[in-house]
Order: structure tokens, then sequence, then C-alpha cells
């Protein structure tokens, strides 16, 4: 998969802080990247940069290979953390009014104004002022300028927050349908969950610094603890085996037992035994969740700073 | 530039559209219109209205009972000391009959003293014109005591009004009339106007680059269009929005005053029966007042096409200058509160270019005069004043020329606090932040 941004050695000093300290990520053509990191870690700054707010202070962002300038603008869709729209504005106006500057005529702004409107069912609102609507409405209406342009990239902070679980869920909806038709998705949050579900590929910012990044599955894989849950028919307990694993206490109300494979035992090792000793009635791997992995990984950090 | 266009309309719309403008936009010449209409209606109904009063004229001296002439207002009926008796109980049997007792003592020649009495507070109309009859009277008196014959048709002649006229040459000879006053009224009328703009819609400015930072829509705009585009967008969109309410103002104030002075001017001709040349000689072929002639030709005069040149060149010079500096210090607070520490040193300048243009007004030719003009930030007000009065070429040239290098200047510095000052948020910024942002 080629890659749709590169961020090569990018640092941001701002007065009396660093920003950005020497980040690189690559984010391939149309996936599903996620940007993660606590609060004031840089993602904003990262952000910004990308979307030629701001200038790096050394370093590149390359778009589609080449080395990203204000002409591209265009191609760009940004939805920030913090909302905000010109309340005594027209819904309809709005929206056209942000498409256009992205380069759209007015005629096709129109036009794609209307068939997004329908889509949100906000249609009976195009002629009211934004003022008008529940916090909900605007957001979607903030959505639909961010994406009525058609943009290849679409940079997404934080888009879940402030909305209820039936939008959030027409939204990953939407944000989906965008990656199928093409467009590249960066997408910053706390949100863990969400990453889970549709990153396919992350980077961890803390500290200014890249602490984490790459594929969801092999980050999972990689910080696993080789703990896999079996559960064994009727009441029959474990049998321990100090060769092959450690019994771990049974979390409360859990009918199944946790074991950790002993340093250099496949799990196939273990789940063949298993089933020669005992009546076995199901087992999975546990995978660290990413939320765990996200703080443990700024846990450490931050001990490895201190 | 297609950008700057769209972003020039938005705000250009979005304020010409608000209710508060139109609402403005037209209640203003209306309210200056009733400034000079409402005294000139009240004192009509006040002469109009009201019932002649009778005043009784209390002569002691016998001689200058009829010396009070009557007026529009009130009959003046001599009374002597005998019918009367008590001023004040004749007064009292009268019973609201008479509205005052006027009392001329014997020994007024002398003491030159009037009084009257009344249970109300006297009116200064009742005393102007006492005072003037029986000054009048008593000077008669005075003069006749002397015994020289003709001596009043002396003083009359000896007493005289000399008119300054002030004539200007122009480089080939040729004389026209000049007006001190017109061209000072013009001044000052011209560096109001500025004045009260340049505050006016650098408030609106701040206003709306505070009002974009607080909805966070700038950083939606940010990712669209440069900070320069926006920023200059808002500063040339309010701007034009300035110019259509003067252009507005100008057309209703024309309409209003046309409107409003023929009505005046027929009201007048109806109630004037003493003007009979112009209660008898039709509107049209009205002769001018050779006072008022004067005037106008001295108004004609007046270089308007000069002065309008330079005041639209002084006017963007200006507004640039001070829009740019407003926008910047918006951009720098989170909520229209914090920026007072801003404003406070903008209305201070402007204040002291308010009265340096008062100032100069006396002396347009003075150093201060001169100094105040070449300072880009008084020069656009204080330079209107000096307009009408010829300004030398070369201070004209050199001043706008500071004026605009100024105002190129503070924009550019404007639009680098500005591109930073937008996306800081949550921190009060102060003077020194404001000039790190900059580098």
């Amino acid at each position: 998969m080629e890659n749709f941004i590169e961020v090569r050695d990018v640092v941001k000093q701002y007065v009396g802080h660093l920003a950005l300290d020497h980040v690189s990520m690559n984010v391939p053509q149309g996936s599903i990247y996620g940007l993660l990191g606590p609060n004031g870690a840089g993602k904003t700054s990262l952000i910004r940069i990308i979307n030629l707010i701001t200038r790096a202070d050394s370093g590149e962002v390359l778009l589609d290979g080449h080395k990203i300038a204000e002409s591209d603008v265009s191609q760009i869709g940004y939805l920030p953390e913090e909302r905000g729209l010109y309340k005594k504005m027209k819904v309809g106006d709005h929206i056209v009014y942000l498409a256009r500057l992205k380069g759209l005529s007015r005629v096709e702004a129109r036009s794609l104004m209307e068939q997004w409107l329908e889509r949100f069912e906000l249609s009976e609102w195009r002629d009211k002022k934004v003022e008008a609507l529940s916090k909900g409405m605007q957001q979607k209406v903030q959505f639909i300028a961010t994406v009525i342009h058609r943009p290849r990239l679409l940079i997404f902070d934080e888009p879940f927050s402030g909305f209820d679980p039936v939008n959030a869920e027409q939204l990953k909806r939407e944000i989906l349908a965008l990656r199928d038709e093409g467009s590249t998705i960066l997408f910053s949050t706390h949100n863990m969950e969400s990453v889970e579900a549709i990153c396919q590929q992350i980077s961890l910012i803390n500290h200014s610094r890249v602490v984490l990044q790459g594929d969801v599955a092999a980050i999972k894989q990689s910080h696993k603890k080789n703990i896999i849950a079996v559960d064994l028919a009727g009441d029959e307990t474990l049998a321990p085996n100090d060769a092959l694993y450690t019994l771990l206490p049974r979390e409360a109300g859990s009918r199944e037992s946790l074991i950790r494979l002993n340093a250099g035992v496949t799990m196939r090792e273990a789940i063949g035994w298993l089933n020669e000793h005992c009546h076995l009635a199901g087992f999975h791997e546990i995978l660290p969740s990413m939320n765990e992995i996200f703080i443990n990984t700024v846990k450490l950090n931050q001990h490895a700073e201190a | 530039m297609q950008k700057l266009k769209l972003i020039i309309e938005r705000e250009y719309l979005s304020i010409v559209g608000r209710k508060s403008f139109i609402f403005m936009t037209i209640l203003i010449p209306i309210a200056m219109v009733l400034c000079f209409a409402v005294p000139i209606g009240i004192a009509y109904l006040n002469d109009s209205g009201s019932d002649v009063q009778t005043v009784a004229v209390l002569d002691e001296t016998g001689r200058y009972g009829g010396a009070i002439d009557d007026s529009d207002l009130y009959r003046f009926v001599p009374m002597t000391a005998d019918s009367v008796g008590d001023p004040h109980e004749f007064y009292r049997q009268a019973d609201g009959a008479i509205a005052a007792v006027v009392v001329i003592p014997a020994d007024v020649d002398s003491s030159l003293q009037v009084t009257v009495y009344s249970d109300n507070t006297i009116n200064a109309a009742l005393k102007m014109h006492i005072d003037d009859c029986m000054s009048d009277t008593l000077t008669g008196t005075r003069i006749a005591s002397y015994g020289v014959p003709g001596l009043q048709k002396m003083i009359e002649d000896s007493s005289v009004n000399v008119d300054v006229k002030g004539v200007k040459w122009s480089t080939d000879g040729s004389e026209t009339e000049t007006s001190t006053e017109i061209a000072m009224i013009l001044g000052m009328v011209l560096s109001l106007i500025t004045y009260m703009f340049v505050l006016m819609y650098g408030a609106m400015i701040m206003n709306g680059v505070i009002e974009e930072k607080t909805n966070r829509i700038v950083e939606v705009m940010a990712s669209s269009c440069k900070p320069f585009q926006l920023m200059m967008g808002k500063v040339i969109g309010v701007g034009l929005v300035g110019l259509t309410q003067v252009a507005i103002w100008v057309v209703l104030l024309g309409i209003l005053t046309a409107v409003g002075g023929s009505m005046l001017g027929l009201s007048s001709m109806g109630s004037a029966a003493e003007l009979p040349t112009m209660a008898t000689t039709p509107a049209t072929t009205m002769p001018i007042d050779p006072d008022v002639a004067g005037v106008l030709q001295q108004v004609m005069n007046i270089n308007f096409g000069y002065i309008i040149g330079c005041f639209v060149l002084y006017f963007i010079g200006g507004y640039l200058l001070f829009a740019a500096l407003f926008a910047a210090f918006g951009s720098a607070v989170d909520q229209a509160s914090d920026a007072s520490q801003f404003t406070t040193p903008i209305m201070l300048i402007m204040v002291i270019a308010l009265y340096a243009g008062i100032a100069c007004a006396e002396n347009p030719s003075g150093p201060m005069a001169v100094w105040c003009s070449m300072i880009p930030f008084t020069s656009p007000i204080v330079m209107m004043v000096r307009l009408p009065y010829e300004v030398p070429l070369w201070q004209l040239a050199l001043s706008i020329a500071i004026l605009f290098a100024t105002a190129i200047l503070t924009v550019w510095l404007a639009a680098r606090i500005y591109r930073t000052g937008i996306l800081r948020y949550g921190k009060k910024n102060s003077f020194k932040d404001i000039v790190k942002w900059i580098k």
C-alpha cells in the first residue's frame, strides 16, 4: 500500500516548549490511521502542520509523494476537536461558504449541500440560523462542511465527542464509507474502543515524541502476555503443570481459568496437553486492549523520563 | 484572490444584513435631523401656542409708563402709584389676570434698576424685553440731557462694525473670497467623520475577530485559507460596510434636509407676515439674501474635488492603520472584556489626535499642526482640519506617503500577530507576548 501522507522528522518548537520532537509517520493510502496520545502530547500541533495551518521548524510532510503546499488545502478536510460555526449564518449558506473556500463552485457547492443535508435529515433546517440548531445537529453540519469538497485526506480530531450513541454510529458508518470511496483518514482520539474498531494503524505520541507506532493487530500481538482463558466442562478444576504454564487467579464471577504460558511454550503445546488431561470446553487468547497498551506505554514513558 | 473575495463578501453581507445595522443606518440621520428640527419646532410651538399675558407697569417716575413696548407674548399696561397702592396686594387681587408687576422706581435715572415682581420665577424672555426697552429709553434720555443737537445721530453714525473679508490670491493673480468659519467647520466635520468611523468600525473588526476565536470557527477557517486573507477579508469587508453606511447617510440626510427644509420654509412663510418679500414671492424666484449668497459663494469657492480626494486617501490610510491594529489585538484575547489593555492605548491616540485637530484649527499652519499632520497616527484626523486651508503640496505628499507606508507596515505586523494569536486559547497575552509573535 502506498503512503498517502509521509511525515518526516518534523520538529516544532514554541516559545519555551518543544511541541514535536523529530516525529515521523506514514499513513497508507485509503486507510484509517489513528493518532493517539494524552492531552498536550503534540497531536494538535502535528495536525496543524499537516493541514498547513502552521509550519514545521524542520522536517517535511509529503502528500501523495510531493511536498505538501498551499494548493493542497482543497484536498484536505479538517474537523477540529473544538467545533465552531458562525452562529448567525444560515445552515445552507454556511456549508456553501466553507465549500467554496475549499475551491468548489457555487453551483456545485449548492447541489452537494442539498444532498448532504438530505442524507443527515437536516434539509428542513437549511434556511435556519446555525444558532437555532441543537448541538448534535451543529456537529453534523460541521461534519458535512468537512467532507463536502470530497477531500482525499480527512483529518478528524475527536470526531465522536458530543455525539449520542445513535449519531455516533451513523458518523462511524459515514467515516467507513468515505474510506471505502478512497479517502485517507487521519483520526485523532482518546477513545481507544473506536481505535480498535476502525483504525488499521496508529501512532502514539507522548511528550512530543512517537512512543508506539504500527499496525493495530501487530501491536496487540507484540504486547500480549501469553495469557489464555480456558473453559473446562462441568466443575472440573484445572490441573497445574509447572512445565507448561502458571495458574493465575480466576476473575470473579468468571467460569474461565486463566493461565500464563511459560517462556518458550507455544499455545499449541499447552492446549494439546490440556486437551488430553481435562475436558476442554473452550479457550481463547487474551490480547491486551488498546486502552491497556496506551496506559502502559504512557506510564512506562513517564518512568523512563523520570 | 477568490478566497479573499469570498471572505469579504461574507463579512459584508453578515453585517449589512443585521437588524442593528439597518436600524443604526436609518436612525442616525433621523436623529441628526431631529437635533436641528426639534429646537426650531419647539421654539415655534412655544411662541405660537401661548396666550398673550398682561404685565402691569408701575411707573413711579411718571415719565416712563409707555417705555416698554408690547411684545408678541406680553402686553404692558401702565399704572400709577395712586391707582395701584401696594403692588403685592394689587397683584393678589388681580388673581392671575396679571402675570407680573414691573416697578420703575423714582430714581431709575441714576440707579438704573427696575424690578419685576411675580409669584413665579421671572421668565428670561420677559426680563430681556424689559431690559432692551428700558435701556434704549434711558440711553435716549441721557443723550438728550446733554443738550447737544443731533447727538443721537452722531452716536449712531460713529458706531461701526468692521467686516473682515478673507480673499485668497491664487498663483495667476485671480481672487477668490474665502471664509475661515466655513473652512473650519468643513475641516472639523471631516475629522469627526474619520474619528467616528475608525473607532466604530475598528471595534467592530475587533469583536468579529474575538467572536471567530471564541466560536472556534477560526480553526476551520485557518485550514481553508491563509490567516492574512482572513484578516484582510474582515478589514476590507467591514470597511466597505462603513462606506455603504456613509453613502446611505449622505443620501438620507440630503433627502431629509430637503424635505424638512421645505416644510420649515413653508411654515415660517405662513406665519411670517412681517416678511412681505418672502411671503409674496413664489419660491422658485425667491431672491436670495445677499449674506446667504455670500456664504454660498464661499462654499462654492472651496475646492471640493481636492478635499474629497484627499479625504478618501487619508480615510483609507487611517482606517487600514487602525483596523489592522484592532484585528491584531482582537486575535490576542479570548473575550472582549480582556481587550481593554490593548484598546486603551488606541483610544488615547485617537483622542489626542482629535484634540490636536481641534487645536490645529486655530492655527492650521503652525508647527504643531505640521508635525501632527506628519505623524501617521494623528495625520488622518489633523490633516482633515488643515485641508481647507491649502496645505503645501510637499507636506501633503510626504504626509500621505508616511501614512501609507506605516499602514502597510502595520498590516504586515498585524498579520504576523494575528496568525499566532487566533490559534492561542486560554492564556492572557500581554504586549510582551505579542512582540514575541512578530518574530
